[in-house]
């Protein structure tokens, strides 16, 4: 066998060295993953835009507000000026989009600060809680939903869906006064406020962390526990978990091998949806917990007018939202092939 | 009316009514029903406990708690609902509209309505009043345009269900005109969708509403709301740790009796009305994430 011939046999395989199993999938579907991105492209862009014409339409007079009563229109008009103010929307729009993609968000009009140095120090402390919240809302609401649906209209079913539909009622603002008022208040067990960085202490850290996340997570994790219940109950009356069972296979090994996997996608669909929940409902909860984070900067910002900070903070957020939404498309993906079949169909139409 | 008596005819859906209606009065005539002004200051009892002259006790001022519950259900429901109704408002048409009038406008719409879905509710209603000024109206626009899509999307999904039925061709080979079908055959059908999104999205304006006034957004401080009757109870933990659960559970109250009605309204008898999981139709809604869509209850 000549070496020619040998290298036409080994040639697709070593040439392709897909490094895991996602990213085989992503090389065999290009379209589909340029589709996706390509939408994402546009939602942002399009999200962009209406935060920019939120400043646009502000009637708020920067230059008269940052200099004061004894402003002179000279003085006015170069301070304009000096913000872009002058220039048609369009142009100050391409310019600020363009900046923003670079990293640079302007200036606040009052302080100076670069907005992207505030949000650089703020958003650390939204993306470590956040994150931490995702991580109770996933612990807690798999329990809570697999706990249930092994024991399908049992106590324990009857439990979870209780707590999980008083959960759904409750405003993620009055969970965490609960939690202060037993957790910190009553029992001193936590403190009731106040944030240290994960990089300077990581156990102080937790401390501080703990009581948010777990008031931001709780309804995300009724929101996975619900529909991680559904979809079991429904994946176990399948043909192939009969199978499973009559092969003689435990319970368990069938409900963990073999079907949660393949009810999984809708609960992680639900942990996808409330990511900008968890940073909507952060707003509330750093006030409460007095953390430093990116709300905070917004609801200052929003209290002095100052336009760029508030434009810097939504559209960051707009960012984060949008990158969970891609994880939580991928997850799919690598949680089930035929997933990418139906989201791709879908996608025709969109 | 009939599904008013739908609904009535099971417990909990009456249960649910009656709530509502309660909460109803409250904002209607809060302010009158209230024993006391929910304003005065009464600095000889501060911080008091339930009973006596103050039924449910008084607040850090010495404000009658229960005089304040009753005057701020008024602008706190009033609020939700002036969202919500710019909401149906820029959602339901067009979705309607973008079935049968305009599908090349449809993609456009769909985006559109992706981006509005990725802005979280609160930022966004903060950004908005830094914008354009500190008010409730402005918070609840900006509001309304985030719902705004779900009920696009809801009516969407559930209109294009019963696009290719075949009542509706019928009609429509029999000379019906697209506003008519729209009218007589389709918009019926879609109404009991449009019922329960309108319910959960009360409940999230609710919701929203509630989290806007604890930090002090679109309300003068003196002026009782739910949410700002937390903010202040927050303070004062150590003295009176359960002041908070007054106004947590009228809201959780609220909010509870509109999931459970939405949940009566999409279990109704399907005599009445189409199965509404699922848009009656002999065809599939035409792509998975738009009949998914349908079922999508809003989030927070």
């Amino acid at each position: 066998m000549s070496a020619t011939a040998l290298r036409t046999v080994a040639g697709p395989r070593t040439r392709r060295a897909p490094v895991g199993r996602l990213a085989r999938r992503a090389a065999r579907a290009p379209r589909s993953v340029a589709r996706v991105l390509a939408g994402t492209a546009t939602v942002f862009l399009l999200s962009s835009l209406l935060t920019f014409a939120l400043g646009a339409v502000s009637d708020a007079n920067p230059a008269a507000a940052v200099l004061g009563e004894t402003a002179t229109p000279a003085d006015i008009a170069r301070l304009d000026h000096e913000f872009g103010l002058d220039r048609p929307l369009p142009e100050q729009f391409g310019s600020w989009l363009a900046h923003a993609l670079g990293g640079d968000l302007g200036r606040s009009w009052f302080t100076t600060v670069p907005v992207s140095d505030s949000i650089a120090a703020a958003l650390p402390v939204d993306l470590s809680i956040a994150g931490l919240a995702l991580l109770f809302a996933v612990l807690l609401g798999a329990a809570a939903g697999i706990g249930a649906a092994a024991g399908n209209g049992g106590r324990l079913d009857r439990a979870v869906t209780a707590v999980c539909t008083v959960l759904g009622t409750l405003p993620a603002f009055v969970l965490a006064i609960a939690l202060i008022t037993v957790v910190a208040v009553q029992l001193r067990l936590l403190p009731s406020g106040g944030y240290v960085p994960f990089g300077r202490d990581p156990a102080q850290w937790l401390r501080f962390a703990t009581l948010p996340a777990l008031a931001l997570s709780l309804d995300a994790a009724a929101g996975i526990a619900r529909q991680l219940r559904t979809s079991l109950v429904g994946a176990l009356r399948e043909n192939y978990a009969t199978g499973a069972v009559m092969r003689g296979l435990p319970p368990r090994r069938v409900l963990f091998g073999h079907v949660l996997r393949n009810a999984a996608g809708p609960a992680v669909t639900v942990l996808g949806m409330s990511v900008p929940m968890l940073i909507g409902g952060a707003v509330v909860t750093e006030r409460i917990f007095n953390l430093p984070g990116i709300a905070q900067l917004s609801l200052r910002a929003a209290e002095q007018h100052d336009v760029p900070v508030i434009q810097g903070t939504l559209l960051v957020t707009v960012a984060v939202v949008l990158v969970a939404n891609l994880a939580v498309d991928a997850g799919l993906l690598a949680l089930n092939p035929a997933a990418r079949k139906a989201r791709s169909a879908g996608a025709v139409r969109r | 009316m009939s599904a008013v008596r739908t609904i009535a005819r099971q417990p909990l859906g009456r249960a649910a009514l009656a709530v509502l209606a309660l909460v109803a009065l409250l904002a209607a005539a809060g302010g009158r029903l209230a024993p006391l002004d929910p304003l005065a200051q009464d600095p000889a009892h501060l911080l008091q406990g339930p009973g006596g002259a103050h039924l449910l006790g008084t607040d850090y001022l010495g404000r009658d708690v229960l005089s304040r519950l009753l005057a701020g259900t008024g602008p706190s429901v009033l609020a939700a609902l002036e969202a919500v109704g710019a909401a149906m408002l820029l959602g339901v048409l067009p979705g309607l509209a973008s079935v049968r009038f305009a599908p090349a406008l449809a993609w456009a719409s769909l985006r559109a309505v992706d981006a509005l879905m990725t802005l979280p509710f609160t930022l966004f209603a903060i950004a908005a009043v830094g914008v354009l000024g500190n008010g409730l109206h402005q918070a609840m626009l900006a509001l309304g345009v985030l719902l705004a899509p779900l009920f696009f999307r809801v009516t969407r999904a559930a209109a294009l269900g019963l696009d290719r039925a075949q009542y509706v061709e019928a009609a429509e080979l029999m000379g019906g005109g697209r506003v008519y079908v729209l009218r007589a055959h389709v918009w019926r059908k879609v109404l009991p969708t449009v019922a329960v999104t309108t319910a959960h999205a009360l409940a999230t304006s609710l919701l929203t509403v509630a989290s806007l006034t604890f930090l002090g957004i679109g309300v003068q401080p003196p002026a009782p709301t739910w949410g700002g009757m937390l903010a202040s109870d927050l303070g004062f933990l150590s003295q009176q740790p359960w002041a908070p659960a007054l106004p947590a559970a009228l809201i959780m109250l609220t909010v509870g009796a509109l999931n459970l009605l939405a949940d009566t309204v999409r279990d109704a008898d399907p005599a009445d009305g189409p199965a509404l999981d699922t848009p009656a139709s002999n065809h599939p809604a035409d792509t998975p994430k738009e009949q998914a869509d349908a079922r999508r209850p809003a989030h927070a």
